[in-house]
């Protein structure tokens, strides 16, 4: 099926203490977490089939408790599934 | 092996996302790959993107995307060595915000010259860019539309560029940012020599006893020399090496003598030596007679300024810049005896015993010496005035062509020479220095290109500087930028440039590899590949060109400058661009594009793709044929067996560069100099052959003012330059976070002193204004530049200070070159 | 697959959230103003100064300088950075020993001491300030693109 495939990345930045809380919901939220500070920040993927959809989920991130601020970094669209392959 | 897209692109996001947090990327789990499949990498050589000095570099490459890079240790230029920046050439192509499609200034779905930029294709882009050129032709002719190209271009971008528009266009309205760079090194070899570029080589460095650098800070702006000249001076104690510039520098790390001189005041010393090399005895009576002529220049030259400008309507011989008449010897000395040591040192406030030691390097003929030269020379009023003093002491000495004995002209950009020297991308030149200007030049021309005669124009287009002049009053109208970033290169960038980018009657495309302040002012940009995505030639400043294959795809749509240039000239026919007269005396030309007459010409696509042996090559994909070996050997034609002579296309694949003249497939070192020089007339030892009698002239020229000096209301000189982490404008290097980091933002170095008496100290927000415009930045009063008091040093590759803004569009009058390096400005708390 | 294409929406720490447009006034990256509107540069910030070796993008590149080293004398006369960097001042430093490559001249010989052609270490090697870059960058290195799942 063809269809929209978006791909993006955020920085988030949360109070240290909420950490692993926030990783949960964030897992919840349907993201991968890449990386963590212990100081407060995550670096985390997200995908997602369409703009709507992405746009939600980044409203929902914001308004998590513990959350300072989701800054969305990288921002990959296209029509096409993301599974054609590279070849080398 | 393959690899998911998803997965590419996910680590992309994490590495992005990573940076902007300031962490590393997670790193591998395991501590080592032992599959050796899996970690074997393709090693391939290219030369540097940056500078003239043309280190090669190896470029290792998985999956489609470079992964390292390191110096060439078979590379005769850098064994090995590579300057910060040419570590980190792994990452200039991997900035985030790459240019993936055209973007086109829209406002309600079609092209608007105020509206917000879009994504078009390039269907559309060429659409709107055709459209716009064709009735910019039609309407105003040729002197209408404009190019403004580079020294980064590879040989066959420039080659297809000139052919495009001064055979194609009929328009000779290109030029390249060279200008701003190299032209008073051209006009200088011309004049003196009557062939541009060094005669010598980088093996001088290992031959010389002594270093003169003229306002070169190498130590930043070509460190792989540096090396090679810090290898001598330390190996050999008895090398000295003489600084000159405006302030102090790093290269002052090195220096056995220091000569800190006030701006302009070379010319005055340069007279001082040849007078001390003359009263000394030192003369090389026999050299002098059998190889030199005398020439008086023309003096009072004026400084390339607007004609209507005072300092022009005053000068005497601003339409006849480049004149001279002959003169004698002995007139010559009379000419010189003002400039006395007592006179240049109260001038240039350089101690006279400094100017006796730096005369007395020239003056002794057991001395080996390399001048070493750039912008401090070249971007200079008289700037082809300095070129041709240097020359005179090399000559009147005998110092020259031979091992050690170099007046050596280093160049700024990777291919000045290659491509913007030797293709001729100039307003006034065709390859292997013809000029347009000369009947028999042009005719050679459309003979080599297969194309009617009075195809190419007899008339000088306009220089760089002419170019934002005319797009400003409305006479150019449809104008091509290609690799530079002219908004924040040209001088006077508030009063001269922007206005003309912006000027509704005009249309300005911009082609780039990243979003520069250049592409940020323009109508229509196109997303461009760069460095190893596509196959490319530079040529170095020791003559030396060398060749790289396409080694990774470039990203989304970007196509490289050769595949732009060659793709739009199939929009236009011959009877749209080229007059009646022309065509009827040709009829077989008629109906056919620009892409058959220039491109598909049985010359340029002579070479079946099957030639590019398997490497990835998308210009030829597309075109159907080898399109830079038939470009290349097609241009090689004009310089083979006239002392420009080429190798075969495919030995500089194999080769880590050569040096030309290539004859019979065997370089030249030392040109002029028989035993290295193939061209040289037997038996006449020495032979000055780009002047009819072989004699190179020796030019009496005196010193005058600068355009602009400091006031009591403008109390600075301001001289502009760069650092060593930066090169290009910054366009490449501030996208490395590791270069940007080291240099993150412009500062202005200041005395501290002078900082103490404006209220000012290190970090203190500063406004600096001239006459043309002001500009925000922060005092430096320490640091690897030690500026004299009434001097400050902004270099110019941060984007968000516009040092432009303040300079002066002053040139040299023969080499239309800009001034950067002298104006006037004031200081104060902002 | 030879077209890859991704947009970078935003670039470091801007406060915005929303997707970008597919049309925008602003494509400029190193400079957020119009090129007649200046900005104050932001505030100099000393260079970091630590201990932490900064992992390398790749075997080849040149070790990024930790410390400050400003005041550090580099002439023909005297090298500050050997005084610790040079093989026999390591045990009393324990800084990091000058590379094996450095001993080896433009002729492949190996000599006795630091060849005089890499004398000048600030030619490649350099301090950082913690000014963040202005636009990320991509560049993956091998042990990552190693690791990416194969199909």
């Amino acid at each position: 099926m063809r269809e929209e495939h978006h791909l993006s990345s955020l920085v988030i930045h949360a109070r240290p203490e909420t950490l692993d809380q926030v990783v949960r919901r964030l897992e919840q939220e349907g993201c991968e977490v890449h990386a963590r500070i212990e100081l407060g920040k995550l670096v985390v993927t997200l995908e997602a089939d369409g703009q709507r959809t992405l746009n939600d989920a980044l409203t929902r991130i914001q308004l998590l408790p513990g959350v300072i601020a989701a800054t969305l970094v990288f921002h990959h669209v296209e029509e096409n599934a993301l599974e054609e392959e590279m070849s080398a | 092996m393959t690899l998911s897209r998803r997965e590419v692109l996910k680590a992309q996001a994490i590495v992005a996302a990573s940076a902007a947090a300031g962490i590393t990327a997670p790193a591998a789990a395991q501590s080592i790959i032992t599959e050796r499949e899996k970690t074997e990498l393709t090693w391939s050589k290219a030369p540097c993107r940056f500078c003239g000095t043309g280190c090669s570099v190896m470029v290792a490459t998985k999956d489609d995307r470079v992964v390292a890079t390191h110096g060439d240790a078979e590379a005769e230029v850098n064994k090995g060595l590579n300057c910060v920046k040419g570590y980190f050439l792994s990452k200039i192509m991997y900035g985030a915000d790459r240019l993936t499609k055209p973007l086109l200034r829209k406002r309600d779905g079609v092209f608007h010259k105020e509206g917000e930029f879009e994504e078009v294709s390039w269907d559309e882009a060429f659409d709107v860019m055709a459209e716009k050129f064709k009735t910019t032709l039609r309407e105003k002719g040729p002197k209408a539309v404009g190019m403004f190209g580079s020294g980064q271009w590879t040989v066959w971008e420039g080659y297809a560029a000139s052919k495009l528009y001064k055979a194609g266009f009929r328009s000779n309205n290109i030029d390249p940012n060279a200008r701003h760079c190299m032209a008073s090194a051209v006009a200088g070899f011309i004049r003196t020599f009557g062939i541009d570029e060094p005669m010598g080589c980088y093996d001088d460095f290992e031959h010389a006893d002594a270093f003169v650098l003229w306002g070169s800070n190498m130590a930043e702006m070509h460190p792989i020399l540096w090396t090679r000249l810090t290898d001598r001076r330390l190996s050999a104690p008895h090398v000295k090496v003489a600084v000159l510039s405006t302030y102090r520098n790093r290269c002052y790390d090195l220096a056995d003598l220091e000569l800190t001189f006030t701006p302009q005041t070379d010319l005055a010393i340069l007279n001082a030596i040849q007078r001390h090399i003359i009263k000394s005895g030192k003369v090389n009576t026999d050299f002098v007679d059998k190889h030199t002529t005398f020439k008086r220049g023309n003096p009072n030259i004026g400084y390339g300024l607007r004609p209507e400008h005072p300092l022009e309507q005053s000068a005497a011989n601003a339409a006849k810049a480049g004149g001279a008449e002959d003169m004698t010897f002995e007139e010559y000395e009379v000419f010189l005896e003002d400039y006395t040591f007592e006179y240049a040192s109260e001038l240039s406030g350089v101690p006279v015993s400094r100017l006796e030691e730096l005369a007395e390097i020239y003056a002794d003929p057991k001395i080996k010496v390399m001048s070493l030269w750039t912008m401090g020379v070249n971007q200079h009023t008289r700037g082809v005035w300095v070129n041709n003093m240097i020359y005179n002491a090399h000559l009147l000495t005998g110092k020259i062509s031979e091992p050690g004995n170099s007046p050596f002209s280093l160049t700024g950009q990777p291919s000045a020479c290659g491509t913007a020297r030797e293709v001729g991308t100039f307003a006034h030149r065709l390859p292997a220095d013809l000029v347009v200007a000369n009947p028999e030049h042009r005719k050679t021309a459309e003979g080599i290109w297969k194309l009617p005669e009075g195809t190419v124009p007899d008339w000088v287009g306009a220089h760089a500087v002419l170019q934002n002049r005319k797009l400003k009053d409305g006479e150019i109208n449809a104008y091509w930028i290609q690799v530079n970033n002219n908004l924040q290169a040209a001088p006077n960038m508030l009063q001269e440039t922007y206005p003309g980018y912006r000027n509704p009657e005009n249309f300005i495309v911009v082609s780039d590899a990243y979003p520069t302040v250049t592409a940020q002012a323009a109508d229509l940009v196109l997303p461009t590949a760069m460095w190893v995505e596509k196959e490319g030639a530079y040529g170095n400043a020791e003559r030396r060109t060398q060749f790289w294959h396409e080694l990774v795809p470039a990203p989304g749509e970007a196509k490289s400058d050769l595949w732009q240039l060659m793709e739009f000239s199939k929009r236009f026919t011959t009877d749209e661009v080229w007059p009646e007269e022309i065509l009827a005396a040709a009829p077989d030309y008629r109906g056919k594009t620009l892409f058959d007459v220039l491109f598909a010409n049985g010359q340029v696509d002579a070479f079946p793709i099957s030639e590019t042996k398997d490497h990835p090559n998308h210009e030829s994909g597309h075109f159907g044929f080898y399109a830079q070996k038939g470009l290349f050997e097609e241009y090689a034609r004009f310089g083979r067996g006239h002392g420009h002579d080429l190798a075969p296309f495919d030995a500089y694949h194999e080769a880590r560069g050569l040096r030309w003249p290539v004859v019979d497939g065997k370089e030249t070192k030392w040109r002029y100099r028989e035993g290295h020089d193939p061209y040289v007339t037997p038996g006449a030892g020495i032979e000055f052959y780009g002047k009819p009698d072989g004699k190179a002239f020796i030019f009496a020229l005196p010193y005058e003012p600068p355009a602009e000096s400091p006031n009591d209301e403008f109390p600075f000189w301001l001289v502009t330059g760069r650092v060593l982490e930066h090169w290009h404008s910054g366009s490449m290097t501030d996208r490395v976070p590791e270069l940007h980091k080291a240099y993150p933002n412009a500062v202005v170095y200041m005395h501290p002193e002078d900082a103490a008496e404006l209220g000012l100290h290190r970090g203190s927000a500063i406004k600096i204004s001239s006459r043309r415009g002001d500009m925000l930045s922060r005092v430096e009063t320490r640091g690897r530049n030690r500026v004299p008091r009434g001097l400050i040093f902004i270099p110019w590759f941060d984007a968000n200070q516009l040092v432009n803004k303040l300079t002066l569009d002053a040139t040299d009058p023969i080499s239309k070159q800009t001034d950067f390096k002298k104006c006037a400005c004031k200081v104060e708390a902002a | 697959m030879r077209n890859l294409s991704f947009k970078l929406l935003i670039v470091v720490f801007l406060a915005a959230t929303g997707l970008a447009a597919a049309q925008t006034a602003n494509i400029s990256t190193l400079r957020q103003t119009d090129p007649t509107v200046d900005d104050l540069p932001p505030p100099m910030r000393p260079v970091e100064d630590t201990n932490v070796r900064e992992p390398r993008n790749y075997p080849e590149q040149p070790p990024l300088i930790p410390h400050d080293i400003e005041g550090y004398e580099l002439s023909a006369n005297f090298n500050k950075c050997l005084s610790c960097h040079a093989r026999a001042a390591t045990g009393r430093s324990q800084a990091p020993m000058v590379s094996v490559t450095h001993y080896i001249d433009r002729h492949g010989q190996v000599l006795a001491s630091v060849s005089p052609r890499r004398y000048f270490c600030n030619q490649c090697h350099i301090p950082q300030r913690p000014d963040e870059p202005l636009v990320t960058n991509t560049f993956i290195d091998i042990d990552t693109l190693l690791s990416m799942p194969k199909e």
